[in-house]
């Protein structure tokens, strides 16, 4: 321990000295001085004269300046000291070659950046566990049906008979996702979402609150609350004293007990949830809801904490012991489902593969990318080595070792890169931010932001490092090998006479053979972008303006909440240069729906396995400009008359091929429907689906029997901007009820502004990194072209004075430059096709093998080649050969 | 035989600690020539090695140092052990003599076989 400490301190002792050295050298002279002179006074004490003492002084002493270079050694850290001289050296050699050193940086911070950017969406979706207290032993359950691996959700009963048997965890809790309330605080009523949780859901997931405590047992039925931090500061300013005190839910009061962490928005990190009530609260205040004991009724999501010491194997081992063993308890029919589980967190087991592969190709891009801008960077160290071959040959004729030039060039490329880290974080920064404007579709609010953590941190600066190292190993091996002869009398020593092949001319079609690729992706992207926009929705996106509420939330009975329904629609359409109003639940292309199977009444085997369910007040079709091709419109049936509906052609098509679907009876799961009108296929869920079938069913009728649980929208049909009458509408569901909250006010473009999310997001994110490699891969040319006319000056200059005409020079410079382009075209077009291929599950209406994408890619490139080439052929072009041959 | 011997490596700061403990204060010069006339005159100190060893014993803080004034008037550097230093003397004798304690075991004519 002493010592540990002696030797920390002779260590800071010494350190500090390098970083600011002292008085210690001329200390130390005046000391052997010293010593000097008391020898020299004992020799003359021995009888000698004062030149012979001190003489015979200095041979007892030895090598002074050895002393002293001991001396220096030992008071400071020679290593760091070597290590802070050839940063200076690096500093100043890239400060003279500022523009060289700039091109660098800016080459390796775009290609650092873009991997930043996507490497910030793996971290966010696939890496960071959820803010909960010890995120790796809290596991995530799922039932898998018979013959299936994934997933579905548990019911109750099978909840708590797993909770009562497995003995691996030491708690399990179960939360249903999504439900919504109004919160009422200061005056405008707020749509908020939240979870039902068993009320030790805080304690297994073992969160620490910002304020007051998680649920306990006791509070199974209470009115108790949970508010998460986000919405504790939005409606309630943060106030510590809210604890104990009560809050309007819904028009229901609550307690609230505690608040949730900023970081923690529900366990699987995607949704949204802002507030948590136990489980049974919540059931109690959706009377309508399906009985919550049911067998067959999958609606809970279920947490387990590993007990101590117990491994995820073990676990597993006992869930499917329990699994055979529980076959009661299993929904008839799936007697032999399993349980499989993953780390809560983790995202949704059906949009994993989906999201994974997405990123793994956006991965895939932007390593090319970055590739592209290393190629480009190691030019740019190739040509400066080569330049400097004469100063490295000079500095070893000198005594410099050859390590000792490695490391210097090595220390610039890592210096370069690290800049271009930086500047490359930052410019994900600005990218991540522009990201945050695409709004994923989806019937409920979702919490996407992404942010540089410390995982993006740390990938960019080992990114970086092993850039540098990588970029600055081979041109470090030739600064470090120059033929000295040659590189003494200034000629060019890296360039072996006679080979046709050089390193650089490799790296630059590497380049343009990877830009080949990235620009057919993009192509491809951009088509599909242009492609999406021409999809025939089937329903108008002009002139509509849309408003949700949902009253329910307030505790009307289905009655008041149709007449209120009624009311809204009538007030609505009464308002000048409004055509038509009318009530749906969700509107079509919000992400998904509920989906029934049905079949047709009197012959079983005409069925339609799954029909996307909507609800439509009169007028719908019309207001949204769906035709309608057989039948009529809904027409105010009474609730409890027997219920009708209105199906899509597709459905009609695939129930009823051959005959009139009118008057027809289909089976649903709940009820029975008579079909009274045929309309035109809409796309119901995403812009890219094949037509799916799709049933409407009337809003009256459904009101009490299934109400929504997303609420329900009036849309408005306009002559005019429809944007100028959300407040008009807003007024009109005051006027009627000030405590109803609205949500989801925007016209009908802007709603289907997210339905092309995905075809947005990637066209725009395969655009800029087209781009950006296609800028980086031409300066890479164009660097190569130039460097090459300068190499041959004077043999251009002899071709002149030859007799051969400036025209001629021109052809060769650009010759040789397409050559290249073509080579690389050559390469990256076969890539190209066959990674097309992989990405076509998210191309919408355009073949992956896209004619024209790929035709026209390989012209662009040659121009763009030619282009790049330009410049330094004009430059072959006007070499004056009496100069060039007068030189050296 | 009988020619001086150079300093072990790692014994020329022991031997510094222990001159110092018994001196007292002591520039540079009176160290290097109290070490060879305790040796008996059988040791040679390389001084080059002397002051970079003073300079790590102070970096470490066993000894310290301040500029004095000699016998005969000489401005020169005196040494001086502090209270970690006298500790660590202490230590590392204790821990020399058990190494040739254990190291005379084997060089004793074998006796007993």
């Amino acid at each position: 321990m002493d010592r540990l400490r002696a030797q920390l301190r002779a260590f800071l002792l010494r350190l500090a000295n390098t970083v600011a050295p002292g008085s210690g050298s001329r200390d130390f002279d005046a000391e052997l001085e010293a010593h000097i002179a008391l020898d020299t006074e004992r020799g003359m004490q021995r009888g000698l004269t004062v030149a012979e003492a001190r003489r015979q002084a200095l041979v007892h002493f030895g090598g002074a300046e050895s002393a002293r270079q001991f001396y220096r050694n030992r008071s400071t850290l020679p290593w760091l000291e070597i290590f802070m001289r050839d940063l200076r050296t690096c500093f100043r050699t890239l400060t003279r070659h500022w523009v060289a050193s700039l091109v660098a940086i800016l080459s390796i911070a775009l290609g650092i950046g873009a991997n930043a950017t996507i490497f910030a969406m793996v971290s966010r979706f696939v890496l960071k566990p959820p803010a909960v207290g010890n995120p790796s032993t809290l596991l995530a359950l799922h039932t898998a049906p018979p013959g299936e691996r994934c997933c579905n959700s548990f019911s109750l009963p099978l909840y708590t008979d797993l909770g009562a048997r497995a003995k691996s965890f030491s708690g399990m809790a179960a939360y249903f996702d999504f439900f919504a309330a109004s919160i009422g605080n200061n005056g405008t009523p707020e749509r908020v979402w939240g979870q039902g949780v068993t009320p030790n859901f805080f304690s297994v997931a073992e969160m620490s609150m910002v304020a007051g405590r998680g649920f306990i047992p006791s509070e199974q039925r209470a009115p108790v609350v949970v508010l998460g931090e986000t919405l504790w500061r939005s409606s309630f300013h943060a106030d510590p004293a809210l604890i104990g005190r009560p809050i309007q839910l819904s028009g229901r009061t609550f307690t609230v007990v505690g608040v949730a962490p900023a970081a923690f928005h529900g366990i699987d990190q995607i949704l949204n949830a802002q507030f948590w009530i136990p489980l049974d609260t919540m059931v109690s205040m959706t009377p309508d809801a399906q009985s919550p004991t049911e067998r067959n009724a999958h609606w809970l999501q279920v947490i387990a904490r590993l007990r101590p010491g117990v491994t995820s194997q073990q676990a597993a081992a006992e869930l499917q012991t329990l699994a055979g063993r529980m076959s009661d308890t299993f929904a008839d029919g799936e007697k032999t489902s399993s349980f499989v589980f993953d780390q809560a967190g983790s995202l949704p087991p059906r949009a994993r593969t989906m999201v994974r592969v997405f990123l793994a190709a956006l991965m895939t891009v932007v390593l090319l990318v970055l590739a592209i801008a290393g190629a480009n960077v190691a030019n740019l160290l190739f040509a400066q080595a080569v330049a400097r071959q004469r100063e490295m040959a000079v500095r070893l004729s000198l005594g410099a070792t050859r390590a000792s030039l490695r490391r210097l060039v090595l220390l610039e490329s890592l210096l370069l890169s690290l800049a271009g880290g930086v500047l490359g974080v930052l410019l994900a920064l600005a990218a991540t931010r522009g990201l945050a404007s695409f709004h994923f579709p989806a019937p409920v609010p979702l919490e996407l932001s992404l942010t540089l953590d410390s995982r993006v941190l740390l990938f960019s600066f080992l990114a970086s490092v092993v850039c540098g190292m990588l970029l600055g190993m081979g041109p470090a091996w030739a600064a470090s090998h120059p033929r000295l002869a040659r590189a003494l009398k200034g000629e060019d020593a890296l360039a072996a006479p006679g080979r046709r092949v050089n390193l650089r001319s490799v790296l630059v079609v590497a380049q343009i053979a990877m830009a080949v690729i990235l620009l057919s992706m993009t192509g491809l992207f951009l088509r599909s972008l242009q492609s999406a926009a021409r999809i025939d929705i089937g329903f108008e996106s002009r002139g509509l303006m849309l408003l949700s509420v949902d009253p329910r939330l307030n505790g009307y009975t289905p009655q008041r909440t149709l007449a209120f329904l009624q009311q809204l629609r009538d007030r609505a359409a009464a308002l000048p240069s409004v055509s038509q109003a009318a009530i749906t639940d969700v509107l079509p292309l919000s992400g998904g729906h509920r989906s029934d199977g049905f079949s047709a009444v009197g012959s079983p085997e005409q069925t339609v396995g799954s029909a996307d369910l909507y609800v439509a007040s009169p007028g719908y079709f019309h207001a949204l400009g769906i035709p309608i091709l057989a039948g009529h419109d809904f027409s105010n049936e009474p609730p409890d008359a027997p219920p009708v509906a209105v199906v899509s052609r597709e459905f009609a098509q695939r129930m009823f091929p051959n005959s009139n679907p009118i008057g027809r009876h289909i089976k649903g799961p709940q009820s029975d429907f008579e079909i009274i009108g045929v309309v035109g296929d809409i796309k119901s869920r995403t812009l890219g689906e094949e037509t799916r079938p799709v049933l409407f069913r009337s809003l009256a009728q459904t009101i009490a029997r299934d109400p929504s649980a997303a609420g329900y929208t009036l849309v408005v049909h306009v002559n005019g901007n429809p944007a100028s009458f959300g407040e008009p509408l807003r007024r009109i569901v005051v006027t009627l009820d000030p405590s109803i909250a609205i949500f989801n006010q925007e016209s009908m473009e802007q709603h289907l502004r997210s339905a092309f999310f995905l075809p947005r997001l990637s066209a725009t994110l395969f655009g800029v990194m087209g781009f950006i490699g296609l800028v980086l891969a031409s300066s890479g040319l164009f660097g190569v072209m130039n460097y090459a006319v300068g190499r041959r000056t004077r043999e251009i200059g002899i071709r002149m004075a030859l007799g051969a005409q400036a025209a001629a020079l021109r052809r060769m410079v650009l010759r040789q430059g397409v050559r290249l382009a073509v080579i690389a075209i050559v390469l990256g077009w076969p890539a190209a096709w066959f990674l097309a291929k992989l990405a076509s599950g998210y191309l919408y209406g355009v073949e992956p093998h896209d004619l024209l994408t790929f035709a026209a890619v390989p012209p662009l490139l040659v121009f763009i080649a030619l282009a790049a080439c330009w410049l330094p052929a004009r430059r072959a072009a006007s070499v004056d050969p009496m100069q060039t041959l007068r030189t050296d | 035989m009988g020619g001086k011997t150079d300093v072990w490596q790692g014994t020329l700061a022991l031997m510094v600690l222990r001159t110092l403990e018994s001196m007292g204060p002591q520039h540079g010069y009176g160290l290097a020539r109290r070490i060879e006339q305790t040796s008996g005159g059988r040791l040679e100190l390389n001084y080059g090695t002397l002051y970079p060893a003073l300079l790590k014993l102070e970096q470490e803080g066993y000894i310290r140092s301040a500029w004095g004034v000699s016998d005969n008037n000489r401005k020169a550097k005196f040494y001086e052990l502090t209270k970690a230093g006298a500790k660590q003397a202490r230590k590392a004798v204790a821990e020399w003599e058990q190494a040739t304690e254990i190291l005379a075991r084997f060089l004793a004519p074998a006796e007993e076989a």
